[in-house]
Parts: C-alpha cells; sequence; structure tokens
C-alpha cells in the first residue's frame, strides 16, 4: 500500500490506515518503531502503558482540566517488562503508531483540540476546501458539537429571566433534535452524506449563534441584539450550504437550505423571546417567508415520505 | 504454581480497570444523589452527561484496548462511504487476556446500561420529562460502546477463525509439497 496510488482524503486519516496495513503485512512482531509520522488522529491515541486520559464525548476529546495525570506510577518496574511486549504487540495489532501509544496524556489532548479546531475552521470559516465537501469535514467528530450544545443551551438558560431550567432542556432537545431531522430530511431528499458527518457538520454550525448568545447574553440593547442574531444566523446558513447543497440534488438544493432557516430561526427566536422582544422572530420569519417553522418542517417531511415518486433524484 | 495461581486472579490493569469503573459509576451516584443536593436541572444535566460522555471515551479509546484487546471506530473513505472498522489482538495475546480483567469490562458494561434503563423507568413513571433526557442521553452512550464492543468481539471471532483455517490450509499444502518432494 503506498501513498502514490491512492487519493489522500485527509493527512492524518490516511496515514492511520497506512499504518494498518503496514503493521498487518509486517513481519517482525517486535515492538518495532514505525518511521515518524505526523501526529495521526485523536481516533488512535490512549498511551496503554499510561492508562486513561479520561476524555469525553464521541471519539476524541477535550480534555477535563481535572484529569489526574494517570501517573504511570504504574510501578515502571512491573510495566516495563509486561509493557514493552505489550506495546510492541498491541501496536502490531491495533496499528497504533507508537508514538501514539507512549505519549503523555497531554499531548493526547492537544492532539484532539486541534482536531476540534480544525473541524470548526473548516466548517465556519472561509477555507479553500469549502466547495469540495468530498474532503471537507471527513475527520468529524461530535466532540465540538457537543460542547457547542451545551454552551449554547448554558448561555440560553443563563439568560432567561424565568424558568432557566425548562429552557435549557428544550434548547438542548431542540438542538439535538432539529440536527437529526435536517439529517434525515437532506437524506430523504435524496442526498448522498453521512448521518454523523451531517451531525457533525450541523453541530459544528451552531458555533456562531452560541457566540451571538454570548453576546447578546452581555449586551443590553435590543437593536444591537437584533443585528448580532440576525448576522449569526446568517453566518450560520452560509457555513451549512455548501455542505448541503453538495449532498443534494441542485433541485433540491432549495428545499433543503430553507428547511435550515427555520431551525435557526427557533433559536434566535428563543435568544430574544426570553428577553421577551419578539421582533427578531418576526425579521426571520418575514425573511425567509415561512409560516410556521415546525410546519415547514412537516410539510417537507410529509412531501418526501407520502409521495416520494414525485420526486425524481 | 501457587504463585502463578494467585497473579493470575488478580487484575492485570488495576488503574484501567479502576477508571473504567470509576466514571460509570460517578455519572449514576451524581445522578442519584443530587436530587438530594442540587435543585438546579442545568447542573445535574450538565455534569451527568459530562461524566458519561467521559465514560464513553476511557471505554471506547483505553479500556477497551487494554482489557479486552477491541477497538472500533467509523471512517469515511474516498467514496465518500462510512465504513465502521473493527480491530482486535492475534489469537496469541487475546489468549492471555486477564480474566478478571474482561469480566470486569462486559459486566460493567451491561450493569451500567441496566441501571440507567431502570432510571428512564423511575422518570417515566415520575413523568419527569427533562430527567428522561438526561438519561436517555447516557443510556444511549451506554449502549452505543455495547454494541461496537460486541460486534467487535464477533468480527475478532470471525477473524480468528478465518485466520485458523488459512493456517490449516498452509499447513496441509506445505506437508503435501514436503511429502511430494521426499516422494
Amino acid at each position: 500500500m503506498s501513498h502514490s496510488d491512492t487519493i489522500p482524503l485527509h493527512p492524518s486519516s490516511q496515514s492511520d490506515i497506512d499504518e494498518i496495513e503496514n503493521l498487518i503485512n509486517a513481519d517482525v512482531h517486535s515492538a518495532t518503531v514505525l518511521p515518524a509520522r505526523p501526529p495521526s488522529p485523536p481516533r488512535v491515541s490512549i498511551p496503554i502503558s499510561h492508562s486513561a486520559s479520561p476524555l469525553p464525548p464521541y471519539q476524541k476529546v477535550p480534555p477535563s482540566a481535572s484529569l489526574p495525570p494517570i501517573v504511570p506510577a504504574v510501578p515502571a518496574a512491573a510495566a516495563a517488562p509486561a509493557g514493552s511486549s505489550r506495546i510492541g504487540i498491541s501496536s502490531d495489532a491495533f496499528g497504533s503508531s507508537p508514538d501514539t501509544l507512549t505519549e503523555p496524556v497531554w499531548d493526547t489532548v492537544k492532539r484532539d483540540l486541534a482536531r476540534i479546531v480544525s473541524n470548526l475552521k473548516l466548517v465556519v470559516f472561509p477555507n479553500p476546501f469549502r466547495e469540495d465537501p468530498g474532503r471537507a469535514l471527513r475527520d468529524w467528530d461530535l466532540w465540538g458539537p457537543f460542547f457547542f450544545i451545551v454552551f449554547l443551551g448554558l448561555t440560553l438558560s443563563w439568560s432567561a429571566s424565568a424558568k432557566k431550567s425548562e429552557v435549557f432542556a428544550v434548547a438542548f432537545a431542540i438542538l439535538a433534535a432539529g440536527a437529526i431531522i435536517l439529517t434525515l430530511n437532506v437524506l430523504l431528499l435524496g442526498g448522498h452524506i453521512i448521518f454523523f458527518q451531517s451531525l457533525s457538520l450541523l453541530g459544528y454550525c451552531l458555533f456562531p449563534l452560541a457566540i451571538g448568545a454570548l453576546i447578546c447574553m452581555l449586551e443590553g440593547n435590543v437593536i444591537i441584539k437584533i443585528v448580532v442574531v440576525s448576522v449569526t444566523l446568517a453566518w450560520s446558513c452560509w457555513a451549512a450550504y455548501p455542505f448541503m447543497s453538495a449532498a443534494v440534488n441542485p433541485r433540491r438544493k432549495a428545499l433543503a437550505l430553507l428547511n435550515r432557516n427555520p431551525e435557526s430561526g427557533i433559536f434566535a427566536g428563543l435568544i430574544t423571546v426570553v428577553d421577551s422582544a419578539k421582533i427578531a422572530r418576526l425579521i426571520c420569519c418575514s425573511e425567509y417567508d415561512c409560516g410556521s417553522n415546525e410546519e415547514t418542517e412537516r410539510r417537507i417531511f410529509f412531501i418526501r415520505v407520502v409521495r416520494p415518486n414525485k420526486y425524481h433524484y | 504454581m501457587e504463585r502463578v495461581q494467585t497473579t493470575e486472579e488478580n487484575y492485570a490493569n488495576p488503574k484501567t480497570c479502576l477508571f473504567h469503573v470509576l466514571f460509570k459509576a460517578a455519572s449514576l451516584a451524581f445522578y442519584i444523589l443530587s436530587a438530594l443536593f442540587i435543585d438546579s436541572f442545568v447542573i445535574i444535566f450538565v455534569v451527568t452527561v459530562f461524566l458519561a460522555a467521559l465514560d464513553f471515551w476511557v471505554v471506547k479509546n483505553v479500556s477497551g484496548r487494554i482489557l479486552v484487546g477491541l477497538r472500533w471506530w467509523n471512517e469515511i473513505d474516498e467514496r465518500g462511504e462510512s465504513v465502521w472498522k473493527f480491530e482486535c489482538l492475534d489469537q496469541e495475546s487475546l489468549a492471555r487476556m486477564n480474566k478478571k480483567d474482561s469480566w470486569l469490562f462486559w459486566w460493567t458494561l451491561y450493569i451500567t446500561a441496566v441501571a440507567w434503563i431502570f432510571l428512564a423507568i423511575f422518570s417515566l413513571i415520575r413523568f419527569q420529562a427533562d430527567y428522561l433526557l438526561v438519561v436517555g442521553v447516557c443510556l444511549s452512550l451506554s449502549i452505543a460502546n455495547i454494541v461496537g464492543f460486541t460486534k467487535c468481539r464477533k468480527d475478532a471471532k470471525k477473524q480468528i477463525q478465518q485466520f485458523a483455517s488459512q493456517t490449516i490450509a498452509s499447513h496441509l499444502t506445505s506437508s503435501l509439497q514436503s511429502a511430494f518432494s521426499i516422494v
């Protein structure tokens, strides 16, 4: 297996696949040291001799500060003989490069953070890979979205004057369910996306809204809030558009886009309504000319499911 | 002999076992006990889900590899298709895995899932939809790990069988060849 005959998807995942194949083909089973490679994605992390570095969510995670550096107090004596043979075997079988096996916890953590930042940059900020959905967000992870959803919920709940816990629960439920429904909708519209990748993407698109919520929480002026909400809303839509549109047949692009907006409208509504100013929601609704947000989604869903013959791919 | 037996009875990776159990227990305990101390639903939600997520990561990435020699993940290949990958240690190392470790690993996974199911039933009975949300998230994380590792184990068994049959076939071939060369 060589680099030359495959298109590198993403440098990190490619190196992973290479490592795995190399190790499978390798004859030597002693603790071979693989040629130095650029740090592979966290997927492979976890130093065996150093055991856990508890990191949360789905694949790689940002560390919590309290992680007791699982000190390799693992009696070095006991670990050494057992550890080295084990590392050798494990690295052969698992396909993880020795450098990630024995790296200190902090390195793993830094790598995870780097991955989240790179995913964020890919999705939310302009970059040359945006228009090529095949290469963007290959290394999906759900950590970023997890933190953004929780953060958004917390901010909304904080700025709510009453019923804080209800606001949080509703925000979290709507965000999570909304992402799932949108993904299903694109799938039903005949798009070609992967469920988790899309969830990850939608989660990252919440980043502008989270910033907007933070600003709204700190800022008192209603007019500024409306402006901020509209700007972040537009930013979110812009961020999601290329991925969604590439996944969906061009004729369905408009439908998919329309579906993205009502959800944002709900969040904008949550932010301002809790401050008892319904103007932002009206603005959003009139801009995109949607009656009721849930109704639009239901209508699209209904059309897709009940009358599939009308739409060809 | 006795010493060998004694070492076999102990856990091979006490630290990993501890962490494997720690976050599960912490998240369950926090959820159950928080009702006594803490008023705010938001804090209960965030802390419980955070601990459950930490536990998910630890099990998937650390204790899975160390205690039972299995690992699973998802990749997206060139064509944009999602591929679930499973990996396991070779036969020899698998056989050498500490029995206690793997017993602990699997049983705590199952017990945690069952505990969350009980808690879900409780919150259903008490009509607390928001707590059901918390329990739902934690339960789905536990179940995801169980499903992932079970599939991985089945895959490992299949691979071992394939490997064994391949080895037998290659042995047969080589012995046949040597037999013919002698003749």
